[in-house]
Order: C-alpha cells, then sequence, then structure tokens
C-alpha cells in the first residue's frame, strides 16, 4: 500500500528523517512509535504532502505518491484544529468537498458518520458551543467522511475519555476489517498493543525497528513466565532449582500463589512445567512477553547505552 | 482549481455572512451619505444672514451699500469712531455678527478690515467683499472721473492670467477633478488597507487554531493563499458594489428631496451674483461661485469610466499588497504577532496616498514620474490621470502602469507563497526579520 524509501529531511541544521524507510500493507494497522522529536510528525506531514522531503519517495499502490493522491488519505494531526464559528455539517461537508467528494456525496457520507457517532443533533451546531471531546469526534469524522484508502491519525486517542478512546479503537478495527489502513502515531502503548499490526520505532530521526508487534515483543522477551500454582511455596522454591529464578511471588488465596520466574540458560517452558510437575498443582503457566511499552522503553535505552 | 473555489467561497461566506459585514453594508453607505449632505449643507451657507455694522466716520458710504444688495447681509451704519473693544464688549452691539471699519484713505487704498465675531463662511464673505467693493467703486468713479458708473462698468476689464497646460489648453481637467481621483485612488488604498489586515488577521487565526494543517494535506499552500486572498477581495468587492449602489440610490433621493433648490442653478448665489454683474473674476472663481461639493459630486464625475478602471486597478493592487499580509500573518508565531511588521506595509499605504497629493501639486516632476510607475503608487497616480482625462493617443499608458502592477503581484505573490509555504507551519516562536530571508532560501 505504502512505500517509503530512504526519506530525509532537515530544517536547516537540524536533521528531522535520516534514511528512513518503511512498508505500510493493504490492510494493516501500522504503529508509528518514537519519543518526542523524534520526526514522526515530520514522515506524517511528508505521507500527506504537507512537506516536501530533501531526499527519498515514497509510493502508494506502486505510484509515486503526487497531490492527486491526497484524496486516497485521510489525515487526523496531532493538534486539532476546526473552524470554530462554522456548523459541524457545513464544515465536514466542506472538508469532504475538498477531498474530492461532490456536495452530495459529503452529505450522504456525512450523514452517515454523524449518525454512526451519535452525533447527529450536534449537525447545526457551531464548532465552538461543542465540548471538547466531541470536536475531537468531528475531526476524526473528518479524517474518514471521504472514504479513503489510507487513514493517518496522529495522536487519535488524545483528548478521549475512556468511552470514547473505546469507540474510536472499535472503530479502527472496523475500518481495518473493510480493507482500509491506518497508520497510527500514539504515545497510548496499550493502543498499539491492542491493535497493531505492524509498527516501528523512531528515534533521533531514524528508524531504529520494524516489525510486527507480536516479533517486537518477541524479540524483547526477558524468558519470564508467570505460575499459579497451588501448594506450598518452599516445595515450589526448591522446584525451581538453579534453572529458573524467582522475580517475585504474592499469596493469592489459600495455599495459592501467582509467581513471576525467569529462564535461567537454555532452559524452556518443558523444563519448567517438569520441574513442577509432582510438586505443586499448576493452575497456570503464562509466557510474559514484553508490552509494546516496555519494547519501547528497551529499544530507546538500549540505543541510548550505546551512544554513551 | 475546484479546490481554490471551495476555498475562496468559503472565505467570502465566512465574511460575507458575518452579521458585522451586513451590518456595515448598510451604516456604511449612511454614514456616507450624512457626511455627503453634511458637505453639501457646509457647501451652502449662502444662506445664512448675518448683521453687518459699517463704522464710517468720515461718512463716505453715505449709509448706502449696493442698491440691490442680498438678503443675506444685512448692512447698518455708524457714523462714529467705534473702537473693537466697544464693539466686542458693548451690549448695544451684540445683535451685529461682524464690523467693518471704512477709514477716509479707503478710496486711495481699498482696504478695510473685517472684524467678526464668528467666522463667516466662504459664500457671506464673497458676498459682503463684493458689494462693498461695488459700493466703493461708485465713490471711487464719482470722485475721481467724470464718466457714469455704468459706462465705468462696461469699460472695466480686469485682467485674467488664465494659467493652462500646454498638454491641455482648453483646460478640460481641473484640480477639483484631480480631487476625485484622488479619492477613488484613496479608496483603493483604503479598501486594501481593512482587507488586507482581513487577510493577516485571517491566515493568523487559521494558523492558531491549527486548522491549517488538515487544509494542506488536501491543497497546496499556495491554493490556500490565493483561496483565501481571492474570497476575500469578493467580499470587498461586493461591499464596494452594494456600497456604490446604495450611495447612488441616496444621492438620487437627496437630489429629488432634501435638496432640489440646490440642484437649480437660479438657486445658486454665485450664478445670481455674475449674471447681476458680469464680474468675471468672480466668474472664474466657479468654485466658489456656486456650491463646489455639488457641483463635484452630481455634475464632474464620470462614475462608469472611474469604476470600471477603480475595479482593475483595485484588483491588481490588493493583490500586490495582499501578498505583503498573507506573508505576514502566515509567519506570525501567534495571533497577536506581526502587528509590527505591518507597520511598514501601513507606511507604504499611507505613502501611496500622500504621492496622490504630491502628483496633484508636481504632475511634472520627476518624483511624478517615478510614481507613476511604481506598483507601491502607482493605482492612485493612475486615478488621477483617469479623472483629470487622459487623451486617447497615451490611454495605453494606463495599461502599461496597470501591467507593471499585475507583474509585480505575480512576483510577490511567488515569494509570498515561499515564505506562507514555509511559515504556516511553525507555531509558537516569536517573529523575527531575519526570518524572513531564513524562510525565503529554505
Amino acid at each position: 500500500m505504502l512505500e517509503i524509501n530512504n526519506l530525509c529531511k532537515s530544517f536547516q541544521r537540524k536533521i528531522a528523517l535520516d534514511e528512513v524507510s518503511l512498508t505500510v500493507g493493504k490492510g494493516e494497522i501500522y504503529g508509528l512509535l518514537g519519543p518526542n522529536g523524534a520526526g514522526k510528525t515530520t514522515l506524517i506531514r511528508i505521507i500527506n504532502q504537507i512537506l516536501e522531503a530533501d531526499r527519498g519517495t515514497i509510493r502508494m499502490n506502486g505510484q509515486l505518491m503526487t497531490q492527486s493522491q491526497l484524496a486516497n488519505i485521510g489525515y487526523l494531526p496531532e493538534e486539532r484544529g476546526l473552524y470554530k464559528n462554522m456548523q459541524v455539517e457545513e464544515q465536514l461537508i466542506f472538508l469532504a468537498q475538498l477531498r474530492g467528494l461532490t456536495k452530495k456525496e459529503a452529505q450522504r457520507n456525512v450523514s452517515h458518520w454523524l449518525s454512526k457517532f451519535g452525533i447527529q443533533d450536534w449537525r447545526s451546531k457551531r464548532v465552538e458551543s461543542l465540548s471538547k471531546g466531541m470536536a475531537q469526534k468531528v475531526q476524526f469524522i473528518a479524517a474518514l467522511v471521504h472514504d479513503p484508502q489510507l487513514l493517518v491519525l496522529d495522536e487519535p486517542l488524545s483528548g478521549f475519555d475512556p468511552v470514547n478512546v473505546e469507540l474510536i479503537l472499535s472503530e479502527m478495527k472496523e475500518l481495518k476489517e473493510s480493507g482500509k489502513t491506518i497508520i497510527l502515531s500514539t504515545h497510548n502503548m496499550q493502543s498499539v498493543d491492542e491493535i497493531c499490526d505492524r509498527a516501528s520505532l523512531i528515534h533521533e530521526a531514524k528508524k531504529l525497528a520494524e516489525d510486527t508487534v507480536w516479533n517486537l515483543r518477541e524479540q524483547h522477551n526477558q524468558g519470564e513466565y508467570m505460575v499459579r500454582f497451588k501448594g506450598n511455596m518452599i516445595g515450589f522454591v526448591n522446584a525451581l532449582w538453579t534453572d529458573f529464578e524467582l522475580l517475585r511471588h504474592e499469596e493469592i488465596g489459600d495455599n495459592r500463589f501467582l509467581a513471576k520466574l525467569k529462564m535461567r540458560g537454555a532452559s524452556q517452558m518443558n523444563d519448567l512445567i517438569n520441574a513442577l510437575v509432582g510438586k505443586v498443582e499448576i493452575e497456570l503457566i503464562e509466557k510474559k512477553l514484553p508490552s509494546m511499552q516496555e519494547v519501547f522503553i528497551d529499544i530507546i535505552r538500549g540505543k541510548e547505552e550505546a551512544h554513551a | 482549481m475546484r479546490n481554490f473555489w471551495l476555498l475562496t467561497k468559503r472565505e467570502w461566506s465566512e465574511r460575507v455572512m458575518n452579521r458585522t459585514f451586513l451590518w456595515m453594508l448598510f451604516i456604511g453607505p449612511l454614514v456616507c451619505l450624512l457626511m455627503l449632505s453634511f458637505l453639501f449643507k457646509a457647501g451652502d451657507e449662502g444662506k445664512n444672514s448675518i448683521n453687518v455694522l459699517i463704522v464710517d466716520p468720515a461718512e463716505l458710504m453715505d449709509h448706502r451699500v449696493m442698491a440691490q444688495a442680498e438678503h443675506e447681509v444685512h448692512y447698518f451704519f455708524i457714523d462714529d469712531y467705534l473702537e473693537i473693544e466697544e464693539f466686542r464688549d458693548g451690549s448695544q452691539y451684540e445683535k451685529f455678527d461682524a464690523m467693518v471699519e471704512i477709514n477716509e484713505k479707503i478710496l486711495i487704498n481699498k482696504k478695510a478690515f473685517v472684524f467678526y465675531r464668528a467666522t463667516p463662511s466662504m459664500d457671506v464673505k464673497m458676498q459682503l467683499k463684493f458689494q462693498m467693493e461695488r459700493r466703493i467703486e461708485e465713490l471711487v468713479v464719482e470722485s475721481f472721473t467724470n464718466l457714469s458708473i455704468d459706462h465705468f462698468r462696461r469699460i472695466k476689464q480686469p485682467l485674467i492670467m488664465d494659467f493652462r497646460n500646454v498638454y491641455d489648453p482648453k483646460n478640460e481637467s481641473s484640480d477639483l477633478e484631480s480631487w476625485v481621483g484622488f479619492v477613488f485612488g484613496g479608496l483603493i488604498f483604503l479598501f486594501i488597507g481593512i482587507f488586507g489586515m482581513t487577510i493577516l488577521r485571517s491566515t493568523a487565526k487559521e494558523k492558531s487554531n491549527r486548522i491549517v494543517e488538515v487544509l494542506l494535506s488536501a491543497v497546496k499552500p499556495r491554493q490556500l493563499m490565493l483561496g483565501k486572498m481571492t474570497g476575500i477581495a469578493l467580499a470587498a468587492l461586493f461591499q464596494l458594489a452594494i456600497w456604490s449602489v446604495l450611495i447612488g440610490c441616496g444621492l438620487w433621493i437627496l437630489r429629488q428631496t432634501i435638496f432640489p433648490d440646490m440642484m437649480n442653478p437660479a438657486n445658486w448665489q454665485g450664478i445670481q451674483m455674475a449674471a447681476d454683474v458680469q464680474n468675471q473674476v468672480v466668474m472664474a472663481q466657479e468654485g466658489l461661485s456656486n456650491n463646489p461639493v455639488l457641483d463635484l459630486v452630481y455634475a464632474r464625475i464620470d462614475y462608469v469610466w472611474m469604476s470600471v478602471h477603480f475595479v482593475f486597478f483595485f484588483v491588481a493592487a490588493y493583490y500586490f499588497y495582499g501578498a505583503f499580509f498573507s506573508m505576514i500573518g502566515a509567519m506570525t508565531g501567534t495571533e497577536s504577532d506581526g502587528q509590527q511588521f505591518v507597520m511598514p506595509i501601513l507606511l507604504l499605504l499611507g505613502f501611496s496616498i500622500l504621492s496622490g497629493y504630491m502628483y496633484i501639486h508636481y504632475p511634472d516632476s520627476t518624483f511624478a514620474a517615478w510614481i507613476s510607475y511604481l506598483p507601491f503608487t502607482a493605482p492612485m497616480v493612475v486615478m488621477i490621470q483617469l479623472a483629470q482625462g487622459v487623451p486617447i493617443e497615451s490611454y495605453y499608458l494606463i495599461w502599461i502602469h496597470w501591467l507593471i502592477i499585475v507583474l509585480s503581484a505575480v512576483l510577490m505573490l511567488q515569494v509570498a507563497g515561499k515564505l506562507y509555504k514555509n511559515g504556516i507551519l511553525q507555531f509558537g516562536h516569536r517573529l523575527r526579520l531575519s526570518q524572513f530571508w531564513r524562510y525565503f532560501k529554505s
């Protein structure tokens, strides 16, 4: 769907993007991660043709990105903005028309999305009279009202309450199911864990990692396991012997415990099961993969330590 | 192109569908008409009557000033000396508005002092001077010649020095018409100032409420800039058109209702005087012999000719100056930032208006030649030239001036487009002069 090759951009002496390449497949939700000032917004602006790259190419569906392809992109910028004195419906129709829809198509789509988000009663209200959350919804609708193939969402969940976060996330899943591609730039790592298929991490203008979310978590797997068991804690510790390290434990009921372990050497989950069978009554063993937040911190720290 | 028109339409709607704008559509012409009515009235001060006390201790005047004296000036005589203080403070002199001091040498030195309480109108001054002069003339003829007064007046011909331009031997143009051009030119710059500030504020507002990033993901920065400028220009032209129609209708109504007597030449005081005395000096001073404002508004302005050129020159100059306003609006860090950078542009607008004044007074100077080609000042100069009347053989020069402004506007829009593109997504900074160069270079 989208191929970005060796993208470079600098502002005077500051390098914002340095040879960044990534590929976003059709129907994917792609997480664009990185600390503040890493270059994510610059990359997003280049994708949206707001900025021009110094070097490198962007291809959409195999074709070099041009202004005409912008009609296939929906963009929700991090810094939200709407005309405050325009009515909700009027504003959405205007923005949809700018993206190439006829007035009739725009009216139809706006009606559909306003109903879907349950804000059809607000269509004649001026934006300045909306609550922040409501205005966020209007902006979200503005990004997808023209039915784009690719959605670029920069921090789409910021400013929403938990109920609306859930609403937006489920909407994104639905869009994915209908074949839309989404690039999601966010600091909300839980949402990345939950909905992203693949992700890349940008730090100090460079891409540090790119893979599926599962692989990224697997790559940073520390060999940790959670074990829930019934029995004697001393017997449990004795059973671990030297192949496993008990990181922490807690009693969760009468003779029932939850323990976090770390593998030593080449030990596998089967070795752990073999060691525990007969010593305690195993209720659950779960491989504990790091969250994307932990992956993120791990990569950034690793990079900083390498620099030091 | 479609997006350009969408942006233009939105901008136009935002301006025009604004309650303040709609109110101003009607309040503006109303204020103009009130001001014009006031000027008409001011130019028609001849109906004011004043009482003049003639202090004539030598009894030269014989208690007579013109047998057919106008009613507006009433004369009273005193055959004794009267000090100014006494006249000023004496209760018995309160009813007199002015005192004319006639000394015994008046027939030789032809000089008299008029002391007034409140400044009389130009018409009253003229009438007083004219009537007094007539009386003195009678006395001079009587004392120093054997001629009859009628005979004297028939042979009396003052020397009229009529200064005329070699290129305008029929004196078809006049200062008064130049001022008409000046007013049209002034209107161009007034509207550029008002709507230029609208461009700046609107750009800065779009920037500060961050809608600009959404827009730029759909349109090019230059499209956005031009769409905004065009929308505002259309709103300006719409306002001008409505104002013109309303003011035109208002003037017609005034002519038919409130000032019909002023429009009748028979009521023009100067004409009566001129017909009465055939004094060519008075005739030559046309501006004083009738109501100059009425004459100007109803008789001298070729509205169609001026309006057509006005639109062309307004549009060209608007884009030229608008490019500066757009550029500054896009480069500001906050909505209130950039005010100081507007000052040089406003000074330029002021200079352009001043250049019109200079052009009227020194039309053949080198300075006048320069300012007619400078895109900053050319709209003003051209409007004056058009009002004065342009000979057909040099009419093409008007369009050369226009072309210069258009080309300058295109160039400025290129520069502004670049600065706009680089500056529009920079937030929260304080605008510095060095940024202009930095954004231009990058």
